[in-house]
C-alpha cells in the first residue's frame, strides 16, 4: 500500500481548510501541509456564501455590540469566551484578506463598505458584491499558492481516520481518478469538511455537503455537539432550493403572504416600516422567520405551488437601479432558474435547510477531545453560533477558527513522532473493507438512491422546523432500519476510475450516522430554543438545558448523550427581543 | 410529459461511444437534471462532476449540442426539442471517464502566476469603480469552458506554451488591482504565450459569467506587454537603466 507522510493534514479545501493551511504554513515553514479534498478547492461550498462577513470596523459599532447580537441570536447557547475571541479577531482576519487581494466593496470615500444583516443591530457586514464567499475562497486559494509546503490532494475522498496510541495519525483516502486507496499520514489532522445539509431533501447546500468530517470524528469516538440545531434559511427558491441572500431583505425586501400582508408583524418581530430597520421584521433572525412561515402555512395564508407552499419576497419597490447594483446575482438566479424578474415580479420563497450550528466538539483553538484532531468551520462547533447562527457570522468564523486551528495543529505536529506501524496496518484493513463491502461485492440488494431518499423523507418529516417526540422517534427508528439495510448495499459500478456510485455510497453511510446524531440529540433536548422547536416542550428551559448536548458513539456502536456547560462571561441569559415600535429611528441607511 | 433523447459520451481514455437515453422533461429542468435522471434510473455508473447546481462552483462543464456550457445553467426548454441532445466531455482536456476530464493542467499553469503582492502603501483606500473592474475578472468560476473553446489549446494543443484565457483573466485581476505592486508582463510574454492569442473572442462568447475576456482582459494585457517590451522609447530608457513601469517580477 502507498503511504505518504505529512505533518499537518487538512480534510477539506474550502474556506476553513485553506485558511488553516496558510496558518499552519506560516507558523512553521518547515512543516509539510497536505490539503485533501474530494473536489478541487475552488468547487467548495464556500463559493456559495453570498451576503457577507460580519466584523466591527465602523465608528459607532463595538465588539460588545457584535458579541451581544451573536449571543442573543444564539438564544444564549453560545460560549461567550469563544464569541469574545471571535468578534475581536473577525475584523483582523477580514483586513488580512484585503491584504491578500480580496476586493471588498467600498464606500464612496474609498473605505470598506458594510451592509445590514438579520439579527445585527449595527451595520457591520462586509461584502464583495453579492459573491462574498466566492471572492473570499478565491483569495485564500491564490494565497495558498505562495506556500510550497502546501501539497494538494485534489479529488481524494477520506474514508476514515487513523487513530492509534490515543491520537490521530492520518487518514485513509481514495483517489477518485484512479480508485487508488492509500494512507496519508500526518501528526495532526484538521477537519474542514463543512456541514451536512444533504442529509435533508430540500437544502441550499451543494452536493458535497454530506457531513463527512462529522462522521469521521464521530466514528473515531469524538463527540458531536449541539447537533439538534439545524438552521433553515427563510428564503430559498422552491424546486431548486437555491438561496436568495438575506442581503435582499437588508436592502429593503418585504416578505408577504398570499394576501399581500407583511405577516412577520404577527410574530413578535416588530412593526412594518417603509425603510428596513435593524433587528426588526424582515431583519429578524433566521430561526424566527422560518418558524413564522410554518405558522402561516397552518393558517392557510401561503400560496400552494407544485413544490409546496410558498410566501413571496417583494423587491419591486426597490427599483431597477438598486436591484441591478446591489443584488445583481439575486436577479440573475431568479431569471435563470425561475423565469422571474424581481424588478417586476414577486419571488416565491420557502424555508430551506441551510446550516448546521452543531458539529465536532472543539475548544477555542479548534482542538477536539481526541489528541491530534482539530476541526474548523461549519463542521465544528466551538460554539459561537449557539442555537441559531446569525447571517454573515459563518465566513468570519471559518477565518478566525480556521486560522486558530491551523496554528494549534502546527504547534502540536512539531512535537509528535511519525505514525506507528499499527496505524498503517489500520489503513490496510480499511482498504480491504472498501474492496469487500463495495467493489468486489456483487450480491448486494439495496441501492444507494433508494436508501438516500428514504433517509431524506425520515429527516424532513421527523426533524424539521418543528419536532416532537413521536416524529423524532419515528425518524430514529427509520434511520436504524436504513443503517441495517445499508449493510446489504450493492453497486452497479465496480470500476476503479472515477466511480461516482462508490463515492455516493460512502457519503450515504456518513449521512446515516450524522442524521442519527441530529435526531438523537433532538430527542434528548426536551425544550425549545433557537432553531430547535419542540411542539411537546414549548419554551426555553434554562434550568435544565442551558447546556450543550454532546453525543458520543461508543466502540460497541451504542450512542451516549451528555450535557456540557455553556460558558457565560458577561451576558446573563435573557429574553430574546426583536422588533421595534414605530417611533424608533434606528434606520438602516442604504 | 414530454420526453427528451440524450446522447451521452460513455467511455474512457481508451475510447468510447455515444449512448442514447430517454428522459422525461419537467418544467424548469436543466441538462444536469437530465443527466442525474440517467444516473439514477438507467446508468448508475455514469461519471460526471457537479456540486452547487447554481452556476457558482464551475464543476459541470460539458459540450451540449456542440457548445461548451455549464449543464446546470442550460435549460432543457432552451434546446431544440425535436432532436436528440448530445452531451460530450470538454474536448481540450483528456477524458478520464464519460463527462469527466483531466483539468489538472490548469492548476499547473495557475501555479506559475505570482499572487497578489501589495505595493508599499500607507492607506488601504480603493474606489468602487476600481473594485468593479477587478471584480469582473475575479468573478471567473474556473469552469474552463474558455480554455476548452480556445483554438490555441483545442486545435493546436499549445498547452506547454500558452496559458489560455482563464489565466489571462487571472493575471488581469492582479495587474489591474489598484494596490498590486508586481508586473507580470514578462510572464505573459514568455511563459503564458499571450502573443499566440489572435483575439477571435471565442472565449468571451462561451463565458457563463459574461466576463468580457478579450476586450477587458486580453487586449489591455497585450497593450501592456507591447509597452514594456516593444515600445522603442521604453526600450531606450531600459538601455539607459531606467525603470519603466512597476517592478517586473523575477521568473
Amino acid at each position: 500500500m502507498d503511504i505518504s507522510y505529512h505533518d499537518v493534514l487538512l480534510v477539506g479545501g474550502g474556506g476553513a481548510g485553506l485558511r488553516a493551511a496558510i496558518a499552519a504554513a506560516e507558523t512553521n515553514p518547515n512543516l509539510s501541509v497536505a490539503v485533501v479534498s474530494k473536489v478541487y478547492p475552488m468547487r467548495s461550498h464556500t463559493v456559495s456564501a453570498e451576503g457577507g462577513a460580519a466584523g466591527v470596523i465602523k465608528p459607532g459599532d463595538t465588539l460588545d455590540d457584535h458579541a451581544y447580537d451573536t449571543i442573543s441570536g444564539g438564544d444564549w447557547l453560545c460560549d461567550q469566551d469563544a464569541v469574545e475571541i471571535f468578534v475581536k479577531e473577525a475584523p483582523e482576519e477580514l483586513l488580512r484578506l484585503e491584504h491578500w487581494g480580496c476586493p471588498w466593496s467600498r464606500d464612496p470615500d474609498g473605505r470598506i463598505a458594510v451592509r445590514a444583516f438579520g439579527g445585527m443591530k449595527k451595520m457591520r457586514t462586509w461584502f464583495a458584491d453579492d459573491k462574498t464567499g466566492f471572492h473570499l475562497l478565491h483569495t485564500l486559494f491564490q494565497t495558498t499558492l505562495k506556500y510550497n509546503a502546501v501539497t494538494r490532494y485534489d479529488e481524494w475522498f477520506v474514508t476514515r481516520l487513523l487513530v492509534d496510541e490515543g491520537r490521530v495519525q492520518g487518514v485513509v483516502a481514495l483517489q477518485l481518478m484512479s480508485g487508488r486507496i492509500q494512507a496519508i499520514t500526518a501528526k495532526s489532522v484538521i477537519l474542514c469538511t463543512g456541514g451536512c445539509g444533504r442529509v435533508f431533501p430540500f437544502t441550499t447546500n451543494a452536493s458535497i455537503k454530506t457531513g463527512d468530517g462529522m462522521a469521521l470524528a464521530f466514528q473515531a469516538g469524538t463527540p458531536l455537539k449541539d447537533m439538534e440545531f439545524v438552521q433553515y434559511h427563510p428564503t430559498g427558491l422552491p424546486f431548486t432550493g437555491i438561496l436568495i441572500t438575506e442581503a435582499a431583505r437588508a436592502e429593503g425586501g418585504h416578505l408577504i403572504n398570499k394576501n399581500g400582508y407583511r405577516y412577520l408583524q404577527d410574530y413578535n418581530l416588530g412593526t412594518p416600516t417603509p425603510q428596513p430597520v435593524l433587528r426588526n421584521m424582515e431583519l429578524g433572525p433566521r430561526d424566527r422567520l422560518s418558524q413564522a412561515f410554518v405558522k402561516e402555512v397552518e393558517k392557510g395564508h401561503t400560496t400552494d405551488t407544485p413544490y409546496g407552499p410558498v410566501v413571496h419576497l417583494d423587491l419591486r419597490h426597490l427599483g431597477e437601479k438598486v436591484i441591478n447594483t446591489r443584488l445583481p446575482f439575486v436577479r440573475e438566479l431568479c431569471l435563470k432558474y425561475e423565469n422571474i424578474d424581481p424588478i417586476k415580479e414577486l419571488i416565491p420563497v420557502r424555508p430551506v435547510i441551510h446550516y448546521m450550528m452543531g458539529g465536532v466538539h472543539t475548544d477555542n483553538n479548534g482542538a477536539t477531545p481526541l489528541a491530534g484532531l482539530y476541526a474548523a468551520g461549519e463542521v465544528a462547533c466551538v460554539s459561537i453560533n449557539g442555537a441559531n447562527r446569525l447571517g454573515s457570522n459563518s465566513l468570519p468564523e471559518l477565518l478566525v477558527f480556521g486560522a486558530r486551528a491551523g496554528r494549534a495543529a502546527a504547534l502540536a505536529a512539531m512535537e509528535q513522532r511519525t505514525p506507528s506501524e499499527h496505524a498503517i496496518s489500520q489503513a490496510q484493513d480499511e482498504k480491504a473493507r472498501l474492496e469487500e463491502q463495495f467493489l468486489r461485492k456483487t450480491a448486494g440488494r439495496e441501492r444507494v438512491a433508494t436508501i438516500r431518499s428514504e433517509m431524506h423523507q425520515a429527516m424532513e418529516s421527523g426533524a424539521g422546523i418543528y419536532r416532537n417526540q413521536t416524529s423524532l422517534e419515528n425518524a430514529a427508528d427509520k434511520l436504524r432500519e436504513l443503517r441495517e439495510r445499508f449493510r446489504d448495499i450493492g453497486l452497479d459500478d465496480h470500476s476503479l476510475t472515477f466511480n461516482t456510485e462508490l463515492l455516493a455510497a460512502l457519503e450515504l453511510s456518513f449521512m446515516l450516522d450524522v442524521g442519527s446524531a441530529i435526531v438523537e440529540s433532538a430527542l434528548h433536548r426536551t425544550e425549545s430554543r433557537g432553531a430547535h422547536q419542540r411542539t411537546d416542550f414549548a419554551g426555553r428551559d434554562d434550568q435544565n438545558f442551558l447546556a450543550h448536548t454532546l453525543i458520543f458513539r461508543n466502540p460497541d456502536g451504542r450512542i451516549r448523550l451528555e450535557k456540557a456547560p455553556v460558558v457565560i462571561t458577561r451576558w446573563p441569559p435573557a429574553e430574546r427581543v426583536y422588533g421595534v415600535k414605530p417611533d424608533v429611528k434606528e434606520v438602516a441607511a442604504r | 410529459m414530454a420526453e427528451a433523447i440524450l446522447k451521452i459520451f460513455r467511455g474512457t481514455r481508451e475510447g468510447g461511444e455515444l449512448a442514447e437515453y430517454r428522459v422525461p422533461v419537467a418544467p424548469g429542468m436543466v441538462v444536469l437534471d437530465a443527466l442525474h435522471h440517467v444516473q439514477k434510473h438507467q446508468a448508475p455508473d455514469l461519471a460526471l462532476r457537479w456540486n452547487c447546481k447554481a452556476g457558482k462552483c464551475g464543476s459541470c462543464s460539458a459540450e451540449v449540442n456542440g457548445r461548451p456550457r455549464l449543464t446546470c445553467k442550460t435549460r432543457m426548454d432552451a434546446l431544440p426539442q425535436d432532436k436528440p441532445i448530445t452531451v460530450l466531455p470538454m474536448k481540450a482536456f483528456a477524458v478520464i471517464k464519460d463527462l469527466v476530464t483531466d483539468v489538472s493542467w490548469n492548476y499547473r499553469v495557475n501555479k506559475k502566476i505570482p499572487p497578489f503582492q501589495p505595493r508599499a502603501v500607507t492607506e488601504w483606500k480603493m474606489y468602487q469603480p476600481d473594485i468593479d473592474r477587478v471584480q469582473e475578472f475575479r468573478k471567473c468560476i474556473e469552469c474552463f469552458l474558455c480554455q476548452n473553446v480556445c483554438h490555441v489549446l483545442r486545435e493546436h494543443g499549445k498547452q506547454e506554451h500558452f496559458g489560455g484565457p482563464r489565466f489571462f483573466v487571472r493575471v488581469a485581476a492582479l495587474e489591474m488591482h489598484p494596490l498590486d505592486g508586481l508586473s507580470r508582463t514578462h510572464l505573459l510574454k514568455d511563459q503564458l504565450g499571450l502573443g499566440l492569442c489572435n483575439i477571435t473572442k471565442c472565449c468571451t462568447e462561451v463565458c457563463p459569467e459574461g466576463i468580457r475576456i478579450t476586450d477587458n482582459a486580453i487586449i489591455p494585457l497585450k497593450e501592456r506587454v507591447v509597452d514594456d517590451f516593444y515600445d522603442p522609447w521604453h526600450w531606450l530608457l531600459r538601455k539607459l537603466g531606467k525603470k519603466v513601469s512597476k517592478s517586473v517580477a523575477e521568473h
